[in-house]
């Protein structure tokens, strides 16, 4: 088990030996399992969708030259999970837009994380969502009760808007020994011991910071 | 009781399986429009009441106020029942709209509100404007591949001669075929094809 005197070698190994596709897992698989959005990975998606192109010439190519058919349908199966799990991570990060679009546009942190086009997807979600709001319920109610983000005009803060449950339990997986860690934020001493291939129930907020370094991953 | 048709009206969201829809319960929800503006009257009388009243009489300036204390909450505890009831709506709405490529089927249509039919356009129109933008079908592959090909059972004529990505298909009703998943997929999410399990 990596103890943690290696882990400059460590990390170089794994990191030439990860392909897109184990990253593009990762992410997907860290997006699905998160309460939050987490960032965009731009450059992974690009990357694939390039690699999804490559491979498909490939197979028209090897069908054309009347490649062994079983050959053609294992490459074809390798772009199909490959295409999924971009869709599937891509379409995940658009439900947690539409989920939580007023208190991604507020919080200036996680605007931050969307990419372009998903910037532009959440600020027409929430038009299409204000819209809606004022059509049906805000326009009839009194003037000092219809704004779409607080209860009433004397609620200091935004308390309408539907945030993510940071706190929340997930399931992690330790990628190398990270040594003692307060998960609790209670007040407690509790300090957890851990491994590489460690699997822990925690709650997201007391690990957020281990998973956006890649230390952490969900599970 | 103040609140209590607010209430009814969430009840029977949640009563309803989820991700499926009720019609719109019009009536209802026009009445807690309604109990609103009430409540916002009282308020606004109470209000002045005690103002005119002026400071002689503490003791029921103090009711006066409290009063329009419960008449504030309560039409605050309605509005938050009435955006519950249109936002969780509006969410399965928005679930609708990954799967149904064109219009919505009429019996879902009848169970809409005009916003709500609305809203669903262009909410579906944002979505096809992102895929479109990345070039990228969203709504297709929902569940992990397990094999390239499925079988399915054609449940609508489609055509002759269709053009698939790898062949060119028969597809008449009550045909069984195996099909590319990617190809598929389209027909079976319009209901034209069904999976078969194997």
């Amino acid at each position: 088990m990596d103890s943690g005197s290696g882990a400059f070698s460590d990390d170089y190994e794994s990191l030439i030996s990860t392909t897109d596709a184990d990253l593009l897992k990762r992410s997907w698989r860290n997006e699905k399992a998160a309460p939050e959005i987490l960032k965009f990975e731009g450059s992974l998606v690009q990357r694939s969708r390039e690699q999804i192109q490559l491979m498909e010439e490939t197979v028209e190519e090897l069908m054309q030259n009347g490649e062994d058919p079983l050959t053609v349908s294992l490459y074809q199966m390798d772009i199909d999970r490959t295409t999924f799990l971009l869709r599937s991570y891509l379409r995940t990060r658009l439900q947690k837009i539409e989920k939580f679009m007023f208190h991604i546009q507020k919080t200036a942190d996680l605007w931050a994380r969307l990419s372009k086009q998903e910037q532009k997807f959440a600020r027409r979600s929430i038009e299409d969502m204000k819209q809606h709001f004022e059509q049906s319920v805000l326009s009839k109610l009194p003037e000092r009760y219809n704004s779409h983000s607080k209860q009433s005009v004397i609620s200091e803060e935004d308390d309408m808007a539907a945030e993510p449950k940071l706190d929340s339990f997930v399931i992690c997986r330790t990628r190398k020994f990270l040594g003692a860690l307060p998960v609790d934020d209670s007040g407690e001493e509790n300090p957890l011991d851990m491994y590489a291939g460690d699997i822990y129930a925690l709650r997201y907020k007391s690990i957020k910071p281990l998973i956006e370094s890649g230390q952490l991953d969900l599970v | 009781m103040y609140g209590r048709k607010a209430s009814q009206l969430l009840k029977e969201f949640a009563s309803g399986d989820s991700g499926q829809l009720t019609g719109f319960n019009n009536e209802l929800f026009a009445q807690v429009i309604e109990e609103c503006k009430g409540h916002s009257q009282c308020l606004e009388d109470l209000l002045r009441q005690s103002q005119e009243e002026g400071s002689n009489n503490q003791t029921s300036k103090k009711a006066d106020l409290h009063g329009a204390l419960i008449h504030h909450l309560s039409l605050v505890r309605n509005k938050r029942c009435l955006m519950a009831y249109v936002y969780n709506r509006a969410e399965v709405i928005q679930s609708l709209g990954w799967t149904i490529k064109c219009g919505l089927p009429e019996e879902i249509e009848e169970k809409l509100s005009n916003s709500e039919k609305e809203y669903f356009k262009n909410h579906s129109a944002t979505l096809r404007s992102y895929m479109k933008e990345l070039d990228i079908d969203l709504g297709v592959d929902m569940v992990p591949p397990k094999d390239p090909y499925i079988k399915v059972r054609v449940l609508e004529e489609i055509g002759d001669d269709v053009i698939l990505s790898d062949q060119v298909a028969n597809l008449a009703r009550h045909a069984i075929l195996y099909l590319r998943r990617t190809d598929a997929e389209e027909y079976i999410s319009q209901g034209k094809m069904e999976e078969l399990t194997v």
